[in-house]
């Protein structure tokens, strides 16, 4: 008995067997981590279990990205937090921070906040919980994983060796979102959130220096279906790894879309839920001179074509990017014996590589 | 067990095509990580496979429209067969004269992950057993809290720890339930309902206990709070209270009190009531109840459901409930007892159907090869994740991987090392819900046939990779035969025949379950250590007969290929069984088939024992995977 595939020759593909530039789209994954620019929603929630937002805004508002939009009234942090799965590590406890961040104490039992915007754009609705909902224009990055819930502060890219910029002191100015170009590590964060850091854009971290840090077992952290819970307990700094787990670099893109925003007020999410397919993400408001009259978002086409710019997003090429220049009509086999429909890329450094389509993730 | 009688389908025919003049037909399977879509058409006059295509589900931001996976998918299958289904985001129906298009379209979802219910009142254990059992052919996963009231009267109150111990020193008393301990246990199961957002409630219980109808009303009470609590962010103030979303709740409890809980849930909840819930023999109501809420409130709200049903005239079904159509579809037809595995990506499921409409469904939600990977870990540990691999491997790297395949569920193996990771974890999840299974009476059951399906054993390299995974991980005991299902189809193919069922067999019995892996011979009992445990007489259909000595605590494979039938004559050691007994020898009492593996004889022994030291272990796991071709 064999199986039965009929297999005619598209009448679309090229003489390579593979499609054109703009021919049919063929399967792909999910991707697009970097949007340059994008019209979106996002609502100004800054976590916290148990807590309250009295919005200082009505919908229909215009906000800027340093304006203050809501008071949140948050309990005690210590009644708050209770059973979240965690594991008790010495880097725990932070000399100097408290888990519930800055805020004023009110009636013993909660603590008050001032919330910024983050985002420049116009306020279009309020939710239940009091948050702001915002729509704004802004370039966007995709973490793989991160923690911590949402907060707006400056970007600062930081060089290795150079000290960590304190964040102000005003009460309603923003902190300090750091971006480190690379790795990070255990000493790294601890010395991050020492300084005060509101969070962290870094490229790829270790599994066990990422649990060290966090006192969590990210395994939970990021499996759980009560998001807001699942961040009670984390250290009060948010961290987004663009590349996820590993000794992985940040491409150069994103690199360079970091530092062209170096100084913007941004908002940065490190909430990380597969059960509810939420990934961290930094939003940065684009700045009046950007948008023009004829300013357009970029709609994210999945669809992996020719000259389709891709990242390796697993294996031992992982975090490598290259452009596809062919597609192949049969499926490959690879170094596992494991058949499947495959691409061949022309990576940065002009070397090829034979990749399975499983594997790429679209960034351009 | 309970004991059901197929009835070809749980789905009324679609009404808009004619099933008996479709000569082609889009069947769509939409899991969690991945779509797959099939082509089914008329070759020579017999419905067979055409075509596969498979692409990532798009039900997560940003994309939030199933369809757009489902014709990413078929894009596939066009590339294949150079005809066209999609035009303008739409499926092209009927079949054109040109060869575009398709006759029908049909579909089975598991993407909208599991349906949450709690199970509320006065729960005993075997209540929350009952009510497990009731959803376990489901995607539902069941969350028991304990009326407090009852938890009170049935239960000495737990000890605090930490901080809330030194709070309660001054009062509290420990051991006893003070009403302080009770405002404890109020908070912590709303705190637990915050955290499982469930999406059903089940209240059972009857009101024969100390506390009479007061775990009723609390269960009523614990629903009111889960339904006005404001800490979803979902619903806009503006709206109101028009945003406030009804519980649906499945009422099982004492029949005089279904009155009295409809009006407190009044405006808050809408209660159907089912059968008391009291025994095995009534779990039928509840577990009808429980497959029309997931149906309505879990698939039904998948982002581009609408478009995706205005596609076909028949509803896209739950994944498992086509499965457990053909599955016990084929136990009647066959007279055998059949076992069916589907690893997928966040669930793995084992259904088990025996010839007299035995059917026993275990759908473990919590594990699974994709997202869920991280619950094999956690609930098997990693040495028993790590035993399969003839390799050392520390625990960071078990975690790194698993949580590198959380994040990326759609990846595949492309490194040999990863690729064995994948397979010991595939052991695991089989390994789990096996365990979880047996509470329902599974090891009642020998299985003739052994049918599996699933990402990671459709897409091993080598069908002796497969072979051994199943052996490895169901450890099935005397003779039976393994399937594979290298096309991911039979989990759909129940929902085809609610509206083609004649594809459904023929495209089952010419494409589905075409790739054989092969008898298997298991003696078991007290193997002898170093000796022949058994001897296996082969009498080859040409008349040539061959006879094989297999050691305790070896498989061999005998070559019995594709389209060979063989006699057998099995002869054990005095101590060793194949199912009549010890020292009993067997005759086959008609030929058996052989397959792309050929006749296994598996004498490890039942259960497997690893040998103690490391090499060892590597050496005997090495043997094996040689002499199987894994």
């Amino acid at each position: 008995m064999t199986l039965v595939v009929v297999r005619i020759r598209n009448i679309e593909g090229n003489r390579h067997g593979c499609f054109a530039g703009g021919g049919k789209p063929m399967t792909y994954p999910l991707g697009w981590p970097v949007i340059t620019q994008s019209l979106m929603r996002r609502e100004r929630w800054p976590g916290g279990y148990n807590s309250r937002g009295v919005p200082l805004v009505r919908p229909g508002q215009e906000v800027q990205a340093d304006q203050a939009v809501m008071i949140l009234e948050k309990p005690d942090i210590a009644e708050a937090v209770t059973a979240f799965p965690h594991v008790v590590t010495p880097s725990a406890s932070y000399a100097g921070l408290s888990p519930g961040g800055e805020g004023t104490q009110i009636d013993g039992r909660y603590m008050q906040e001032t919330v910024l915007a983050g985002m420049r754009g116009q306020v279009v609705d309020i939710t239940r919980r009091g948050g702001v909902m915002i729509e704004t224009r802004a370039a966007v990055i995709q973490g793989v994983i991160g923690a911590g819930n949402q907060v707006a502060g400056t970007l600062t890219f930081w060089n290795a060796g150079s000290s960590f910029p304190l964040p102000g002191n005003q009460p309603a100015e923003a902190g300090v979102i750091l971006v480190i170009p690379g790795p990070l590590n255990y000493a790294t964060l601890r010395q991050a959130a020492g300084a005060g850091i509101v969070g962290v854009v870094a490229s790829s971290i270790s599994s066990r220096d990422l649990e060290d840090f966090l006192g969590a077992n990210v395994m939970a952290l990021i499996n759980s279906n009560d998001v807001e819970r699942a961040q009670a307990h984390l250290p009060p700094m948010s961290l987004l790894f663009t590349e996820g787990l590993g000794t992985i670099a940040m491409p150069a893109r994103t690199i360079n879309l970091l530092r062209r925003y170096h100084g913007s007020i941004a908002l940065i999410s490190g909430v990380t839920s597969i059960r509810r397919s939420i990934f961290p993400e930094l939003v940065i408001s684009l700045v009046a001179s950007e948008v023009q009259q004829n300013w357009l978002p970029i709609q994210p086409d999945p669809t992996l074509t020719i000259v389709s710019r891709v990242r390796i997003c697993s294996g031992s090429h992982v975090g490598v990017t290259g452009e596809i220049n062919y597609f192949f009509t049969h499926q490959q086999s690879f170094e596992s014996n494991v058949r499947a429909r495959a691409a061949h890329l022309c990576l940065e450094d002009g070397s090829r590589l034979v990749i399975p389509l499983a594997i790429i993730e679209r960034i351009g | 067990m309970y004991t059901e009688t197929y009835l070809g389908g749980g789905q009324s025919p679609a009404s808009s095509k004619t099933p008996a003049s479709a000569s082609s037909i889009l069947v769509a399977d939409c899991g969690t990580v991945s779509t797959k879509v099939s082509l089914l058409g008329l070759v020579e006059g017999q419905y067979r496979l055409m075509a596969r295509g498979e692409a990532p589900t798009t039900t997560a931001a940003p994309y939030q429209d199933i369809t757009k996976g489902i014709i990413q998918a078929i894009s596939e299958i066009e590339f294949i067969t150079g005809r066209h289904f999609v035009s303008n985001g739409s499926l092209i129906s009927p079949e054109q004269p040109t060869g575009d298009g398709a006759d029908l379209f049909v579909a089975t979802v598991s993407a909208g992950g599991p349906m949450r219910l709690i199970v509320l009142g006065a729960v005993t254990s075997k209540l929350e057993e009952l009510a497990a059992q009731a959803v376990s052919g489901l995607y539902a996963e069941t969350y028991a809290l304990p009326a407090p009231s009852y938890l009170a009267t049935s239960t000495p109150a737990p000890l605090p720890v930490g901080a809330s111990a030194m709070a309660s020193a001054g009062g509290g008393v420990q051991g006893r339930w003070t009403p302080e301990r009770l405002d404890m246990e109020w908070e912590r199961q709303l705190e637990r309902i915050r955290e499982l957002q469930p999406q059903a409630a089940l209240i059972v219980g009857q009101a024969d206990s100390a506390p009479g109808p007061t775990p009723l009303q609390e269960a009523c009470q614990m629903i009111i709070n889960t339904v006005e609590d404001p800490s979803d962010g979902s619903a806009p103030t503006a709206q109101g209270n028009a945003g406030k979303r009804q519980l649906p709740v499945l009422y099982a409890g004492a029949p005089q009190y279904v009155e009295a809980v409809r009006r407190m849930l009044d405006g808050y909840a809408e209660v159907t009531r089912v059968d008391t819930l009291v025994s095995h023999e009534q779990l039928g109501q509840t577990s009808m109840a429980a497959t029309a809420l997931y149906e309505r409130d879990v698939i039904q709200r998948i982002p581009g459901y609408d478009h995706m049903r205005s596609w076909s005239g028949a509803a896209p079904i739950a994944t498992p409930s086509s499965l457990s159509s053909l599955v016990r579809f084929l136990a009647q037809h066959y007279a055998m007892n059949v076992t069916a595995i589907d690893i997928g990506g966040t669930t793995t499921t084992v259904m088990m159907a025996g010839e007299h409409g035995e059917f026993i469904p275990l759908v473990n939600t919590g594990i699974g090869m994709g997202p869920n990977l991280g619950a094999i870990l956690e609930k098997a540990g990693p040495r028993r994740v790590a035993r399969w691999l003839p390799f050392r491997i520390t625990d960071d790297e078990l975690r790194q991987h698993v949580l590198n395949r959380m994040l990326h569920p759609q990846a595949i193996p492309t490194s040999l090392r990863d690729l064995q990771i994948s397979q010991a974890f595939a052991r695991g999840a089989i390994v789990l819900t096996v365990e979880a299974a047996k509470q329902h009476h599974f090891n009642e059951f020998d299985a003739d046939l052994i049918l599996a399906t699933g990402g990671v054993l459709a897409h091993a390299p080598k069908f002796g990779q497969a072979a051994l995974i199943l052996l490895d991980a169901l450890q099935p005991r005397g003779v039976t035969s393994m399937v594979l299902d290298r096309t991911m189809l039979i989990s759909q193919l129940g929902a085809v025949a609610t509206v083609a069922p004649i594809a459904a067999v023929q495209v089952n019995e010419n494409d589905a379950v075409m790739h054989r892996l092969g008898t298997c011979v298991i003696p078991y009992g007290e193997l002898p250590p170093g000796q022949v445990a058994i001897r296996v007489g082969v009498e080859y259909s040409n008349g040539r007969q061959v006879t094989a000595e297999v050691m305790s605590g070896s498989i061999e494979i005998i070559p019995l290929r594709i389209n060979e039938q063989a006699l057998l004559t099995l002869y054990p050691a005095p101590t060793v069984d194949v199912g009549l007994g010890p020292g009993e020898r067997a005759r086959a009492a008609e030929e058996v088939d052989g397959g792309l593996v050929g006749l296994i004889v598996d004498a490890r022994g039942r259960p497997l024992v690893f040998p103690t030291d490391e090499t060892e272990r590597y050496a005997r796991l090495l043997q094996w995977m040689q002499v199987i071709g894994a």
